[in-house]
Parts: C-alpha cells; structure tokens; sequence
C-alpha cells in the first residue's frame, strides 16, 4: 500500500479513542440519574483508560508508531452522593437517598477535552494532507 | 468494474509506444547513463501499473468504507473521510507521475535534429 500520508493510522486511532471517550461521557450524562445500575447500585461513574499500543507495536516490531487506544472502561468508585428526600421511594430510614457519584460540570469539562482532543487529531489530518499537496505541487512550474 | 480499473493497461500500452518510437529503444542507449538496472528487475510499464493498481485500491478502500457507512454499518466517520483523503491524494500523486512523464515524453518529441 502506499504510504502517502504517513502517521495518519495513529491520528485515526486516537480519532477512535476519543469517539470512545465521547460515548462514555454521553453514557454518564445520561445515567445521571439512574438509580438502579446492572448490579441495582446506582449508576457508578465509567472512565476510559487509554494506553499506546505499545504490546502490539512491540510485537510488530516498530515501536517509534505507538497510536493510542482505549484500554477499557472502568468505574468511577467513589461513593454514591447522598442528597436527603424523604419522599423519594428510595430513601432509607433518616431520608436520605444514595444518587449516582456523577458531577455534571465535571463530565462538561471532560466532554471540552475530549472535543478538543478531536479538533486537535482532525488538525493533524487536515496539515498532513496540506503538506502532501504543497509537496506534490512542487514538481509545476 | 472501477473506471481506473483499465488505465494500467493504458499505462503499459503507451510504454510499449514508447518503446516502439523510431531510433533505437531505450534499452539499446549506450552508456551514457549506466548502471540504470530496472528497479527489482521490473520494467518502467510494470512499475507504473503497479502504482496506478495501488491508486486504484486505495480508491476502492474509499468506496467501500463510504458505501459501509452510508448502509450503517459500524464504521466511524473520521475513518471513511480519512480514508477518502488518501485516496484523493494519492490519486493527485498519480497525475502528477503522469503529467511528469507526457511532458518529458513532448519535450523529447521537440528535440532538434
């Protein structure tokens, strides 16, 4: 294959891992108020954990390209927030009721990062392109 | 059926003509430029459908990434415009390769003799 835009296989792995992030903060966004989760907790907070593949670049055998990838996705375990409601159906005995430990600002301002990583790797692509036309037009006169 | 799909046979058709022009052929030049050994034993023609073969996939990865999206199949968007990228410049990159070579080829024609 030719290689014409070299190192854009990396931005396009982190273009991947950042759509991944931004899934997982509209995941959040939206449970914010899911009381109930798979194990009838309420909703813990999930965060992405990304690392370079460098085990499979290592393997490959080049290990100067190491694009990034999402690792997994793991829960947040600080502990539910208590808000007290008496007349919520899920209160306890002294009224207060276990929320999911998610912060709104917070996940707004994981959510810029993540937008603003994407602008970042999509800037690489549109430059890489750019310096392969200006490159290529060197041969006109 | 890809509408690059019939330039490689073009491409190797015009060096044939090339090769075929009156006078000698390139290959019976002397030295003045030695050591001019065909690159891995290809001639010039295969190299050049090589390359245009190699537009020509890159051309069709784009399509098929397009037409994946289009039907909502799992592929991310930025994949299927990158992808399109590559191909458009190395499509660029194939007429330039190609303007090069007809201007050689008419700046050779003009020769004096």
């Amino acid at each position: 294959m030719i290689q014409i835009l070299t190192g854009i296989q990396n931005t396009s792995a982190a273009l991947d891992a950042e759509q991944t992030r931004l899934d997982v903060i509209s995941q959040n966004i939206a449970n914010a108020h899911t009381m109930h989760d798979v194990d009838g907790q309420p909703y813990q907070r999930r965060v992405v954990v990304f690392e370079n593949a460098l085990k499979a670049a290592m393997e490959g055998g080049n290990s100067t390209m190491l694009p990034s990838q999402v690792a997994r996705i793991e829960r947040d375990t600080r502990a539910p927030m208590k808000i007290y409601n008496p007349g919520n159906p899920e209160a306890d005995a002294s009224g207060m009721v276990s929320v999911p430990n998610i912060n709104i600002h917070e996940e707004m301002a994981d959510m810029m990062s993540a937008s603003r990583t994407f602008d970042a790797n999509l800037a690489v692509v549109k430059n890489a392109r750019s310096m392969a036309m200006q490159t290529l037009s060197m041969g006109r006169h | 059926m890809s509408p690059l799909s019939a330039i490689p046979a073009y491409a190797s058709n015009l060096a044939a003509q090339i090769e075929r022009l009156p006078g000698k052929s390139v290959s019976e030049i002397p030295s003045a430029m030695p050591n001019v050994a065909p690159v891995g034993g290809d001639s010039f023609s295969s190299l050049l459908g090589k390359m245009v073969s190699e537009v020509n996939a890159q051309q069709q990865i784009a399509g098929q990434n397009i037409s994946a999206l289009q039907s909502g199949q799992n592929v991310p968007l930025h994949q299927a415009v990158i992808s399109m990228e590559e191909a458009s410049v190395s499509f660029q990159f194939m007429v330039e390769v190609r303007n090069k070579l007809l201007e050689s080829y008419q700046e050779i024609m003009r020769m004096q003799v």
